[in-house]
């Protein structure tokens, strides 16, 4: 029984990682074809889609991690798919101002990379049981440079949206109501904008630890 | 005896260790190890037997009113300790006072002075009067916190780490203000009067039963004693383990009721959570200390805070 339940986990998280891997994949794919043909202006709209498809299926990594189907931490991915689902749909698809500036085409090349690597990674291992050391390489690397260049994209974006979230009122609750509550979309915004400043600093120096873990440990291996 | 101080790793804390009298107690080993070291206070240390290799399990920390003695295995001439430092140490009083001493001074501020001016909302505010028993509500709950620290409760270790005090400050100054600022605001909607009553009567009931399982509690501890734990009882604790946890919480249940805003219930989910955290961890220690087994007594079926549920 414990046999069964175990390989019915690795064809599921297979099935889970590969089929994501496609997503994103599809986004690099349209994003850098809509960069040669119509310039950095048309790169929203060609991704949107397998975007939006492959960034909300990340959500099912939360339930992953809390039934304990995989051993990564909640309170690790939580910040991280909650940035991804606000630049996405609170920013993105809700502000479509912003979809043309070229910090989307920073953004979304940045988000695939890393995603087309990481889900592969997985990916292998639990279809394959292991994953090649270059791609092992790969996942604890690239983030020195895409960490950074996302980071700088989603936090810019987050800036140029501000005027329009402002005016436009959106997803404001006012008070006076019944259940005496209000939430202001702009100032959440800033607020979002604020964690970044400790937060950003926190999740890179956390992947520099656990590259440090994963190269070391394959070099003894 | 001669003790052997180590650290976690192996390295030696007190070079060429501590020579002590047979009969002393843990308590002289840590006044020793403070005169030879400066830095580490006995609330400070933390000293364990070493754990035996292979063998699981959390290991035996050393409490400071036994003999030492008590913790050798045979050799009464030498026994070795694991020692860990706490980081700095701030009596629970002490941490207790300061983070129920904001929500007692900031909620006040959001009543009584025009703060609302600096949100955009000018002009004279009408103050309705469930937003004034709240407050007075509020006040009464967090001085009889501050009360019970000084004069009630018994803490069983007397210190907590000093990083405690930033990250609870901020949890209890933060909800306060949140709070303070919903009930108090210019555009606050008041629910029906016998709602309010309701909800502030049987917050008051709460209160005063959250206030009787104190005493309680204290009754149990020794004054002088070991600090050792005993089978709570009497009034609710008949029925649930963690009564006072329960009554704590109904007590938020009247506030809101009485001030319905979804601050209030967000602040009364969080602490539920915190606090079922800590009442499940109690139960499972009480039901694993007191197994029936050689003579003691076995624990009790019991709810474990907040019956129905859980």
């Amino acid at each position: 029984m414990a046999g069964f339940l175990s390989t019915l986990r690795r064809i599921y998280l297979s099935l889970y990682n590969w089929t994501v891997f496609v997503g994103w994949f599809q986004v690099l794919y349209f994003a850098v074809k809509a960069l040669r043909e119509g310039g950095p202006t048309t790169v929203y709209d060609s991704v949107e889609r397998p975007l939006q498809l492959a960034q909300t299926a990340a959500v099912m990594e939360i339930l992953h991690g809390l039934v304990g189907l995989v051993r990564s931490p909640v309170s690790a991915t939580l910040p991280q798919i909650g940035s991804r689902l606000f630049l996405t749909w609170g920013v993105l698809w809700s502000f479509p101002e912003t979809r043309t500036h070229v910090l989307v085409s920073s953004l979304v090349i940045s988000w695939s990379i890393t995603e087309i690597i990481r889900y592969s990674f997985f990916g292998m291992k639990e279809a394959l049981g292991f994953a090649p050391s270059w791609l092992l390489w790969l996942r604890y690397s690239t983030f020195l440079i895409l960490y950074p260049t996302g980071i700088t994209s989603e936090v810019g974006l987050i800036y140029i949206a501000l005027p329009y979230i402002k005016a436009s009122e959106k997803y404001c609750i006012r008070m006076p109501n019944k259940w005496n509550f209000s939430f202001d979309y702009f100032y959440a915004s800033i607020v979002a904008l604020a964690i970044y400043v400790p937060g950003s600093p926190h999740m890179y120096q956390y992947m520099l630890g656990q590259r440090k873990k994963a190269l070391s440990k394959s070099k003894t291996a | 005896m001669k003790v052997t101080v180590v650290s976690r790793s192996g390295r030696e804390v007190i070079k060429g260790g501590i020579e002590l009298h047979d009969e002393a107690t843990v308590s002289d080993l840590q006044e020793a190890i403070h005169a030879r070291t400066k830095k580490y206070y006995p609330s400070r240390q933390r000293l364990t037997l070493p754990m035996q290799a292979g063998i699981q399990g959390k290991p035996i920390v050393l409490s400071p009113k036994k003999k030492l003695v008590d913790y050798c295995d045979g050799n009464v001439k030498n026994l070795t300790v694991v020692f860990k430092d706490l980081g700095v140490q701030v009596l629970y009083r002490t941490l207790f006072f300061w983070e129920y001493l904001g929500p007692l001074v900031i909620y006040p501020i959001f009543y009584y002075f025009p703060v609302y001016k600096y949100f955009g909302y000018e002009g004279e505010r009408v103050v309705y009067p469930v937003q004034t028993y709240a407050m007075y509500y509020w006040c009464l709950h967090y001085s009889k916190r501050i009360m019970e620290t000084f004069f009630v409760h018994r803490f069983s270790h007397a210190t907590s780490p000093l990083s405690n005090v930033f990250r609870n400050c901020a949890y209890y100054w933060t909800f306060g203000a949140y709070i303070a600022y919903y009930v108090n605001h210019p555009m606050y909607t008041p629910v029906n009067d016998l709602q309010m009553k309701i909800g502030f009567g049987f917050g008051l009931i709460c209160q005063v039963s959250n206030f009787y399982c104190h005493i309680l509690l204290r009754n149990l501890r020794n004054p002088n004693g070991n600090g050792g734990y005993q089978i709570p009882h009497g009034f609710l604790f008949n029925i649930v383990t963690c009564a006072n946890y329960t009554t704590e919480i109904y007590q938020w249940l009247g506030f809101n009721i009485a001030t319905q805003t979804i601050a209030g219930y967000v602040f009364l989910v969080v602490a539920a959570l915190i606090m079922t955290n800590w009442a499940l961890a109690k139960h499972r220690r009480l039901k694993k200390l007191f197994d029936g087994k050689e003579g003691r007594p076995r624990y009790p079926r019991r709810w474990v805070i907040l019956p129905p549920f859980i």
